[in-house]
């Protein structure tokens, strides 16, 4: 390529403000002179950018090497590890960027659009070509097609089986019983049975059917609210026997265990949004998103002192869902 | 070109330093811990130590009793003329309350304690739900105080005389994150509840605090008593509270005072804008 | 030896052909285009560190016992996903870092696509021909969302095991079916063994393969279509002006992909994130308090709080409107009006053409108030997420801090609307910098004798001698001249 060639553009143009720019010096202090200015390095003294550039390549390199260093002894020391290769990788960053931000052709450089779509005429023979093609052999077939069209449809459907239904069970009514039966002993999560003495007035202690201790759908939540029988809605009069109430620890809201217990107000707090219970009212939402009381649990206490419950949840516990009647 | 030899010596000079220093370095709240640490993470199928989640054990009032501050009697005339100046205007001469403030006879000594040490009695303003602040009394008056109270009526908790040794950490763990961090949260931070109460945060709670507050449950607080937490439990608690509650393992750095994922998020911004600066820098204007 | 080289490629995969133009390339130069780039590098951070992770990581719920170097988890027992990102954090050589920097990482990954989507919508970017690839980056932010929460919920500690009880009950909410698609995704009912083998897969496979080759079809677009640029001189509808690819912007987009990684590192090491050893592994009895999700799912989860407690029960079925609406609802309808919005204003403008220049945000006052107002929307329900945070801190009860966000949930946006909406008009009137005046030079003062003062302008800085030069296309190779002029 001559060099007319390659500065046709350039030297063809007959703008005024081009034929300025040529009779300017583009000469940089003691540097180097580009015939065209866009080729001209943006930094106006080059030789202290490549300095700069020079010193933070070094500390990339220095910060890499520590960072090897540091883990051929061992690591364990994670804020060194950090600032080693950050700082490393960061140093590298900033002088390559700036080499390509100062040091190379500052342009403007432009480069042509071109329409996407095509013409008219290229955009009709694509479409026969499309369309067109298989019309004939396809026309007085159709009853062919839609079969095809019928079998693809079904296959959709069936291959969408197995990357639904086989990941797992259907609800049946799982969603509606807990693991609490008539006379199941309360126990604590490591399993021992709770006496009548256990809480004191103002306590509070995470309880489950015997059997099955940890259970994420029996939790239950324990409090010792007086020390004689509470009535917290009508016809719950045997419910809390010596003061104990026992409501599902499932929010109705969306399933947080329901651990706050503030004794003073009397109230059972949701960590999650912040739900709030009534706890000397059948655990009825006061304030927040939840949409339903925690479900009590009977309680009634056994000749021998311990804690039952008279029978199970009487509705499904937790959050809402669309076969709850 | 003298400057093209430094960076080889830089480099040895980098590794040589970096090298040895490290070596065998712990991070820093692991050095609290002990020798134990240095074996490797491994994971056997049988249990070695029994998970105990809170629970009633045997109530173990007769292991507190030897195990309680027995305050003088000659406290008794000191603390009436304490209470006096400090207390009866609102608990009235006799501690047994009025509309302001609560019966303070039977509570037990160690709820006298509680308040009195924290600071969060006398109160300095009306308030929802009293703050902690330095103590109005030293040591001793608070101890007065108390015996005087308790000299109008027995009953309650006495003053624990707190034992950590042989505390268990991991069932301390357990045990905090079952009963105390739904309110506390899980790293002792504190955080706003209903009604304009609180939970406080940890941080700077006493082990003999501690003791006081779970077993007499003070304000809203549960209570927690000898048959729901035994001695040994609360003993555990405390042991957790003290140590990974209030010297946390940051191992990872700047901790962000433990509030979580909300601190974490505006970190992740101010880096963001960070990066936008250097975007800016490297870009054109306009 | 070089020559060689290539020639060889160029044998086999016909480079030199398309190759010199892919080198012209032109890539506009405005800062506010490399956002983007922030989010692509944070991806492949993401990519790299994962990949060291799935190398320590058990994706298992069996249970076991710890027995490792952080002292108060020794003897508990913990699932293996669990006890093996502790171990990742203690016990693996620069396990900690990277298990940070990847957090850190995914963090700052999801907030630059947020602040990339803001740029191209207020400069109206997603225009004709570009909605395909505004769809792709809306799915590529849902994506990511979706993939963050997945990741962060791996460990199986105590907060994030938290959200995924969450997760079930906003899966069981969806009417007719929610209890059926909460089993198919669990395995059964909460919380079942299935769920973090099944994240996991998610996690690492599925979503981050989907995401690649949606950001590969992103950026295939963008090379189509090529970059847009703002107005300006010597730019129009029918070119691009700005560096070529080769080797300004090679050089550039290396340096910035550097500092990116470096910056990520060096949070992963300095400022710690997820301390997961300090909460414990998860039992669904347990909870703690001031459990934020991560930022990018404040908005669901403020808008969890402060949804009133509207649930629907009768003829037999219960819809459960107050998890619904903000988990199912919002999330989608979020994601369906931003995919309409291209064809929303071209319908509502009435403008069918092909746009390569940008607006500047004021010049259309009606689409950046609109989407001001959007934004504040969504900025609040990240604010609802924090109420106790914010009770906490201000010492105001959490009931004023709950009722104020429902409230500002819906002032708020309209009054940024309307003040977007004059600030528009009032800035509507300024002229483009440089465009239609010549830059204002200072004045020298001189003080005569007899105590008056002259002004008159000072002489040119060398800069402004030289007037704006007018961009033109690449040439092959970069010449010096000779040392004399011209």
């Amino acid at each position: 390529m001559t060099d007319g060639e390659r500065f046709a553009d350039v030297q063809g143009s007959t703008d005024i403000s081009d034929s300025a720019e040529m009779s300017i010096d583009y000469r940089r202090e003691g540097g180097d002179s580009f015939p065209d200015p866009r080729l001209a390095p943006a930094a106006r003294h080059p030789e202290k950018v490549e300095r700069v550039i020079l010193a933070l390549f070094i500390i990339g390199l220095l910060g890499f090497a520590a960072f090897g260093a540091l883990y051929w002894h061992g690591g364990r020391q994670p804020q060194l590890e950090g600032v080693f290769i950050g700082v490393g990788l960061m140093s590298l960053g900033f002088g390559l960027s700036s080499w390509g931000k100062y040091l190379m052709p500052r342009g403007p450089f432009v480069e042509e659009r071109h329409p996407l779509a095509g013409e008219p005429q290229a955009q009709e023979v694509f479409k026969e070509a499309l369309l067109g093609r298989g019309e004939y052999v396809v026309k007085r077939r159709g009853f062919l097609v839609g079969v095809m069209g019928l079998a693809t449809t079904v296959f959709a459907i069936v291959a969408a089986f197995p990357f639904i239904r086989s990941l797992g069970p259907t609800p049946g009514d799982t969603l509606d019983k807990t693991s609490w039966k008539r006379g199941s002993r309360l126990v604590t999560a490591d399993g021992r049975p709770v006496r009548a003495d256990a809480l004191e007035v103002g306590g509070i202690l995470t309880v489950f059917p015997e059997g099955h201790a940890g259970s994420a759908i029996a939790q239950t939540v324990l409090i010792r609210a007086a020390d004689v029988s509470i009535t917290t809605k009508p016809g719950r009069e045997s419910w809390a026997p010596r003061g104990y109430i026992a409501y599902s620890k499932v929010c109705t809201h969306a399933g947080c265990p329901v651990g706050l217990y503030q004794e003073q107000t009397q109230q059972l707090l949701c960590p999650c949004h912040q739900s709030l219970f009534d706890v000397l009212n059948g655990a009825q939402p006061v304030f927040g998103p939840a949409p339903r009381p925690l479900p009590q649990l009977p309680l009634m206490i056994d000749s021998e002192g311990f804690l039952r419950a008279q029978r199970g949840y009487e509705v499904p516990i937790g959050p809402g869902f669309w076969s709850r009647s | 070109m003298k400057a093209y030899l430094l960076i080889p010596i830089s480099l040895v000079a980098v590794v040589a330093i970096v090298g040895p220093l490290s070596a065998d370095a712990h991070g820093p709240a692991l050095a609290a811990s002990t020798a134990a640490a240095s074996s490797p993470a491994s994971f056997s199928q049988h249990p070695t130590t029994s998970n105990g989640t809170g629970g009633g054990s045997s109530g173990d009032s007769k292991g507190d009793a030897s195990n309680i501050v027995h305050l003088p009697k000659s406290y008794v005339p000191e603390g009436r003329i304490l209470f006096e100046e400090s207390c009866a205007s609102c608990h009235g001469p006799t501690a047994e309350g009025s509309s302001r403030a609560p019966n303070l006879v039977g509570l037990g000594e160690a709820t006298i304690d509680f308040w009195l040490s924290t600071g969060r009695m006398p109160l300095s303003a009306p308030t929802v739900q009293p703050v902690e602040k330095p103590p109005r009394f030293n040591k001793k008056q608070i101890l007065e105080i108390v015996a005087f109270v308790h000299s109008l009526g027995p009953g309650g908790p006495g003053i624990p005389k707190v034992n950590l040794h042989g505390a268990s950490l991991t069932n301390g763990q357990s045990l905090f994150t079952l009963n105390c961090a739904a309110c506390h949260t899980v790293t002792g931070a504190g955080d706003m509840l209903a009604n304009g109460v609180f939970a406080p945060s940890l941080h700077i709670a006493t082990p003999r605090e501690i003791y006081e507050a779970i077993r007499t449950g003070p304000g809203n607080m549960p209570r927690f008593g000898p048959n729901t937490l035994s001695r040994k439990q609360v003993e555990d608690i405390i042991a957790y509270v003290r140590g990974p509650i209030q010297h946390p393992n940051n191992r990872g750095g700047i901790g962000l005072g433990g509030v979580g994922p909300v601190a974490e998020g505006f970190v992740a911004m101010l880096a963001l804008a960070g990066l936008i600066l250097v975007v800016f820098w490297i870009g054109e204007r306009s | 030896m070089i020559d060689q080289a290539l020639n060889w490629v160029d044998e086999r995969l016909g480079v030199s052909k398309s190759g010199k133009k892919f080198l012209d390339k032109i890539f506009p130069d405005h800062w506010s285009f490399m956002l983007g780039e922030i989010a692509l590098y944070s991806f492949i951070v993401l990519v790299l560190t994962g990949v060291f992770l799935t190398l320590y990581y058990v994706p298992s719920t069996k249970e076991v016992i710890y027995h490792g170097r952080y002292l108060p988890l020794v003897g508990q027992r913990m699932s293996e996903a669990y006890a093996s990102t502790v171990h990742i954090s203690f016990g693996v050589r620069v396990g900690l870092l990277m298990r940070q920097t990847h957090h850190w990482a995914a963090d700052v990954f999801i907030a630059a696509i947020a602040v990339h989507m803001i740029r191209v919508f207020f400069t109206g970017a997603y225009r004709k021909p570009r909605e395909l690839n505004w769809i792709i980056g809306v799915t590529l932010l849902m994506l990511a969302i979706v993939n963050g929460f997945i990741g962060y919920s791996l460990p199986d500690d105590l907060i994030s095991g938290t959200g995924i009880r969450i997760a079930f009950s906003i899966t069981e909410s969806v009417p007719v079916v929610g209890s059926y698609l909460a089993f198919f995704l669990f395995g059964g009912n909460y919380p079942g063994t299935a769920v973090i083998p099944r994240f996991f897969i998610l996690h690492v496979l599925i979503l981050p393969a989907i995401i690649a080759i949606l950001i590969g079809a992103h950026m295939g677009l963008l090379i189509r279509h090529k970059h847009t640029q703002f107005p300006g001189p010597g730019r129009s509808e029918d070119n691009v002006v700005g560096s070529p690819l080769w080797p300004n912007f090679a050089a550039k987009t290396t340096g910035f992909q550097l500092i990116v990684f470096g910056a990520l590192f060096a949070l992963g090491g300095l400022v710690q994130i997820n301390p997961i050893w300090q909460f414990g592994p998860y039992l669904p009895y347990k909870v703690s308090y001031a459990v934020q999700p991560d930022w990018y799912m404040g908005w669901l989860d403020g808008a969890l709080r402060i949804m009133p407690s509207w649930e629907f029960a009768g003829f037999g079925h219960t819809i459960p409107f107050e998890v619904f609406l903000p988990g199912v609802v919002l999330p989608a309808v979020t994601t369906l009006f931003f995919f309409a919005w291209p064809f929303i204003e071209e319908r509502f403008t009435g403008d069918h053409a092909l746009h390569h220049l940008l607006d500047r945000p004021r010049d259309r006052p009606l689409r950046t108030s609109f989407g001001a107002a959007v934004l504040a929307f969504y900025v609040v329900l990240f604010g609802a997420s924090s109420t106790d945070v914010i009770a906490n801190f201000f010492h105001i009860t959490l009931n004023t801090v709950l009722w104020s966000f429902r409230f500002l949930v819906v002032i708020i946006p309209v009054v940024v609307g309307i003040v977007t909406n004059r600030i528009c008009h009032d800035l509507a009137g300024t002229a483009r910098p440089r465009e239609a005046r010549p830059r204002r030079m200072p004045n020298v003062i001189v003080r005569s004798d007899e105590g008056g003062y002259e002004t008159y302008p000072a002489p040119l800085y060398p800069e402004d001698e030289t007037p704006e030069l007018k961009p033109e296309p690449v040439p092959v190779r970069i010449e010096q001249g000779d040392l004399s002029n011209g």
